[in-house]
């Protein structure tokens, strides 16, 4: 009597809950590694849209393939220690030789990752694409929308914010209404964007 | 007939004066936060119904086998599981929705509703109940966030699915889209539902 209880009591509840973790761990894992190249695809198609994007080179939205093909004919990676290539080279449309480089700085509620696009000059934007933020869905956030990334083609700094859908001058940026402070914020970014891209670039080419 | 009576009553209960969201006032958390956009909220609406359906069969299948003891051991390891195939799948095939839901997809195992209802539900009843228990349970969620989200984004953004309904003339609401229009907007659905809709009910039935 006693013997049965100890297992019905102690053992078997043990028994019971590494079984269902071997189960559902299994199908878990195997789902994970099916999907696993797809979604590691996904990152680096996403990373090659961004640098083309601020680029300013037009690619096929949803063709993979195609987006692979001219990021590789237009664009050199040049490596850094990290993960991240320190700075991109790239043949713009214009068949001079830009950059691109990630610029990173504070949002309103988390950081703000940034591929910022240059001419030779190092210092005219050829745009911006941002691959990472945290910014209020429907105010800051609106930094992801065209109308907002387009305004960085062909401007270059130092900058000065003003009203949302005003800018003309090449040292002006549009606000966004609602969230001054995520403008700011990128205002910042923006500002220090030409420092960053020389800074890397001189190291790369030394 | 009893049995087709307990089908039906299963079925429309969370749907109606049982609803998850305005009744019992669970699930919370991610009423409020997906909210601001109805593409964000459908798609994280499909995620909870997939698995308040799935971990309410696989529970109620399991019934006679967990011991009560490591029940919610077991309970919390099937949900989590079903949570992270919903999480790789939008990952591998919708990665932009995937990065805008962020942490609010892995944030599903904490959703009262699906506990809830595998405690107060699966555990006593047959998987066919609990399959229709955990899919209108689901649907019950998932309605009241897509009329609250309809609103919000319409009056904080003049949009619905990122196109826009209302014209220049719209000044948008920023506070729709912030975290405070969201309560607003529950509050006023709870009032409107509760003040109007189930007191008569009520009154009639007496």
């Amino acid at each position: 009597m006693k013997q049965e209880r100890m297992f019905s009591t102690r053992v078997y509840p043990v028994l019971f809950m590494v079984a269902l973790t071997v189960v559902f761990i299994s199908v878990v894992s195997g789902i994970y590694l099916t999907t696993k190249d797809r979604v590691l695809l996904n990152e680096s198609i996403f990373q090659k849209k961004a640098v083309l994007y601020a680029a300013g080179i037009e690619f096929p939205e949803d063709d993979s393939p195609k987006i692979q093909q001219i990021y590789e004919e237009r664009v050199t990676e040049v490596d850094g220690d990290g993960d991240q290539p320190d700075y991109f080279r790239i043949e713009l449309p214009s068949g001079q030789t830009g950059y691109a480089v990630y610029v990173r700085g504070a949002g309103l509620w988390g950081e703000i990752v940034s591929i910022f696009g240059f001419n030779p000059d190092l210092s005219t934007f050829t745009g911006v694409e941002f691959v990472e933020q945290n910014e209020t869905p429907g105010l800051g956030a609106r930094i992801t929308e065209q109308w907002y990334k387009e305004q960085f083609r062909g401007k270059s700094g130092p900058f000065e914010l003003v009203e949302e859908g005003t800018s003309d001058a090449p040292g002006e940026l549009d606000a966004i209404t609602g969230a001054s402070r995520t403008s700011e914020a990128v205002l910042k970014i923006a500002n220090k964007a030409a420092e960053v891209a020389k800074a890397k670039v001189e190291e790369g080419d030394e | 007939m009893a049995a087709r009576g307990k089908i039906k009553k299963t079925f429309t209960d969370p749907i109606g004066k049982n609803n998850p969201v305005f009744a019992q006032i669970l699930g919370i958390c991610s009423t409020l936060a997906v909210t601001n956009k109805l593409e964000n909220t459908v798609i994280m609406s499909l995620g909870v119904i997939f698995t308040t359906t799935l971990s309410g069969v696989t529970i109620s299948a399991l019934r006679k086998f967990i011991p009560s003891r490591v029940r919610m051991m077991a309970e919390t390891l099937i949900i989590a599981s079903f949570v992270i195939i919903v999480d790789i799948t939008l990952r591998a095939y919708m990665p932009d929705v995937w990065k805008q839901l962020g942490p609010y997809v892995g944030l599903i195992i904490t959703n009262c509703i699906i506990m809830g209802r595998a405690e107060a539900f699966a555990l006593n009843n047959s998987a066919g109940l609990s399959l229709i228990d955990g899919l209108s349970s689901g649907i019950g969620y998932a309605y009241v966030l897509i009329v609250i989200a309809f609103f919000r984004e319409l009056l904080g953004t003049g949009e619905l699915w990122g196109i826009t309904i209302l014209g220049d003339w719209w000044t948008n609401w920023a506070i729709m889209v912030m975290p405070p229009g969201a309560f607003f907007m529950l509050a006023i659905f709870v009032w409107v539902v509760k003040g109007v809709i189930i007191k008569e009910e009520e009154e009639t039935a007496k």
